[in-house]
C-alpha cells in the first residue's frame, strides 16, 4: 500500500531552494493514499458525533425552543457577525425537532457509510449550524468534531466498510484506486492533530499550574474528571502530581512535534491513540480525547 | 488492505487551485491560533484575521484558536451551576443546572452558568435575562431570582469548599417587558473620614460613620 505519509518522509532529491519545498508540499499533499484509514475515522467521527448529538437532545426545547433560555437574538450577542445557524429558521418546536432528529439520521448515515460524499458534507454543515445555535454550549469536543467532519466531506471515506461500498460490489464496480483527495484529507487531519496540540500546549503554559505542577490535581479533582480514584495517590505524593502534570505537557508536544519526523512518525500517532483519550478523562473531556485520538489514527494505521 | 494505485495527479489547475486554497486556509488556521481570544492578540493580527479570515472561517465552526488550557486552578475553572428561584420566596424549591445530571449534557449546563458568571457582564446581562425568562414556567412565577453557583476548586491538602455565589440577578416581566435587576458585589471603598466632626454635607464627607455609601 502506497501512503501519502510514506511518501512525505521519503528524501528531498537533490533539487534545491523553492523546487525541493514544492516537491515536498505536492508529495504531502498530492500523492496518492488509500482511504482505508478515513475509513476508520468516519466510523469514529459519527460515533462521537451521536454521542455529542443525543447530548443535546434531552433539553433542545429548553435551551433552543420558542420559551427556551437561549432565543436566538440573544445568542447572536455571542456569535461573530458572519456566524450563522440552520437551527435559527426552527422557529417552532416541531421544526426544531424535525431538524434536530435530520441532523441525528445524517451522522447515523454517515456511521453506515450511506451516500458518504454528500452525507459528510451534510454533516459538517448541520452540525456547525448546531454549535452556532449555543455557541456558549460548545466545548473542545465539539469543535474537534466540527474539523473531523470537514476532513471527511474533502476526502472519500465511504469507500470501505459502507453501505456504499456494499452497493458498489452488488453492482460489480471495483474498488477505486488510491487517490489524491484522500492524501488531502489525511494530511489536513495531521496538520490539525498538531495544531490544536501545540494550541493546548501554548494555552496551557501560561498558567502556572503547569509551571508548578499542580494541574494534574485540579484536573483529577476537577467534578467531571473520570480519574477520581487517583486522587487519594495523588494527595500522598506530590511528585506523582507533578509527574502527571510534566507528562500531560510532555506528551502534547512530543504529539505536535513527533508526527512530522518519519521515524517517529507512527509510533507517536499510536502513542496519541491511548494518550489523548487518557487526558480526556483526566480532563473530564472524555469526548474531546477520542477525538484528538482520531487526528492522530491515520498514521497510525499507516502500512 | 491493499488496491490499485493511481499515480496520476491532479490536472495541474486542480493542483494549483487547491494549493492556492490550502495556503490560504494554513495561514488562516495560524492566524486562529495566534489571534484567539483566550490569548489575546496584536492589532494587527486581530485585524487581518477578523477582516480577512473571519467571515469563511466561521460559518463552518472553524475559527477556532484552540485555547485548551484545561485548568489553571483559577476561580473560573472551578464548577458552576446555575439556580432559579422564584423571587422573595427562599423556602421554594430552586430549579438547578446542571444537578444530577452527568456526561456532555451536564458539561453543556456547565457552561452555560459559567458564561453567565463570567462573560455575561460584558453583554449587559443579556444571558442572565434569557435563561430567567426561559425558566418563568419551571419557577411557576414572572419574577425569579437566576443564581450561578461556584464550587471551587480543592486545593492540595485542603479541604472541600461549599460553593459560593457567583452572579445574581432578579428577572421579571412588567407590563410586557422584561427587567433584569443585577446583584452587585459591594464594593470595597477605603472610609472617608471628614475633616472637622461638624457633619458639615458640604464638605462631601458622609456624615454617618465615616463609611462611604453607593
Amino acid at each position: 500500500m502506497n501512503t501519502r505519509s510514506s511518501d512525505a518522509a521519503r528524501p528531498l532529491s537533490s533539487t534545491h531552494g523553492f523546487a525541493a519545498v514544492g516537491d515536498a508540499w505536492n508529495r504531502f499533499w498530492f500523492s496518492p493514499a488509500d482511504s482505508w484509514p478515513l475509513t476508520l475515522v468516519r466510523i469514529g467521527t459519527a460515533a462521537i458525533a451521536l454521542a455529542a448529538w443525543w447530548s443535546y437532545a434531552a433539553d433542545l426545547q429548553a435551551w433552543f425552543g420558542p420559551a427556551g433560555v437561549l432565543p436566538a437574538d440573544t445568542v447572536r450577542e455571542w456569535r461573530p457577525p458572519t456566524g450563522f445557524s440552520l437551527f435559527d429558521w426552527a422557529v417552532t418546536p416541531l421544526s426544531l425537532n424535525a431538524l434536530f432528529v435530520a441532523t441525528g439520521v445524517v451522522f447515523a448515515l454517515l456511521l453506515v457509510g450511506f451516500a458518504t460524499p454528500v452525507v459528510a458534507v451534510l454533516a459538517a454543515v448541520l452540525w456547525a449550524s448546531l454549535l452556532h445555535r449555543g455557541p456558549i454550549l460548545a466545548g473542545p469536543a465539539d469543535d474537534g468534531l466540527s474539523i473531523l467532519l470537514w476532513c471527511l466531506a474533502i476526502g472519500p471515506a465511504g469507500e470501505y466498510v459502507s453501505l456504499d461500498r456494499w452497493l458498489a460490489n452488488r453492482a460489480g464496480r471495483p474498488v477505486p484506486a488510491a487517490g489524491w483527495r484522500a492524501s488531502i484529507s489525511q494530511g489536513l487531519l495531521q496538520v490539525h492533530a498538531t495544531a490544536i496540540a501545540a494550541g493546548a500546549v501554548l494555552a496551557q503554559l501560561k498558567g502556572d499550574v503547569w509551571w508548578n505542577g499542580l494541574a494534574a490535581w485540579y484536573l483529577a479533582t476537577g467534578p467531571r474528571s473520570g480519574a477520581a480514584g487517583l486522587v487519594p495517590l495523588l494527595e500522598r505524593s506530590e511528585y506523582l502530581t507533578n509527574l502527571l502534570t510534566h507528562g500531560v505537557t510532555a506528551f502534547e508536544i512530543l504529539f505536535a512535534i513527533g508526527l512530522w519526523c518519519g521515524p517517529t512518525q507512527q509510533l507517536v500517532a499510536r502513542v496519541g491513540l491511548i494518550g489523548w483519550p487518557l487526558v480526556g478523562l483526566l480532563a473530564g473531556e472524555p469526548l474531546w480525547g477520542l477525538a484528538m485520538a482520531l487526528f492522530a489514527l491515520p498514521l497510525a494505521v499507516r502500512r | 488492505m491493499s488496491r490499485p494505485i493511481n499515480n496520476s495527479t491532479p490536472s495541474p489547475v486542480i493542483q494549483t487551485a487547491v494549493t492556492v486554497a490550502l495556503s490560504i486556509y494554513l495561514v488562516g488556521l495560524v492566524l486562529s491560533i495566534v489571534g484567539n481570544t483566550g490569548s489575546g492578540s496584536s492589532a494587527v493580527v486581530r485585524t487581518i484575521k477578523s477582516r480577512l479570515f473571519s467571515p469563511w472561517m466561521v460559518p463552518p465552526w472553524l475559527d477556532l484558536g484552540f485555547d485548551y488550557r484545561l485548568t489553571y486552578g483559577s476561580d473560573e475553572d472551578g464548577d458552576f451551576s446555575v439556580e432559579v428561584r422564584r423571587q422573595g420566596d427562599e423556602k421554594a424549591a430552586p430549579v438547578r443546572f446542571p444537578g444530577r445530571l452527568t456526561g456532555e449534557r451536564a458539561a453543556r449546563w456547565r457552561r452555560l452558568a459559567r458564561s453567565i458568571a463570567v462573560e455575561d457582564t460584558d453583554r449587559d446581562g443579556l444571558l442572565a435575562a434569557a435563561v430567567g425568562r426561559g425558566m418563568f414556567d419551571d419557577a411557576g412565577a414572572d419574577d425569579v431570582t437566576v443564581r450561578v453557583l461556584r464550587t471551587p476548586l480543592v486545593d492540595r491538602g485542603g479541604p472541600p469548599s461549599a460553593p459560593v455565589q457567583a452572579s445574581s440577578a432578579r428577572v421579571r416581566m412588567v407590563g410586557g417587558e422584561l427587567q433584569l435587576i443585577r446583584a452587585e458585589p459591594r464594593g470595597e471603598v477605603a472610609p472617608l473620614v471628614r475633616p472637622d466632626a461638624s457633619g458639615d454635607p458640604s464638605d462631601g464627607g458622609t456624615g454617618s460613620d465615616g463609611e462611604a455609601t453607593r
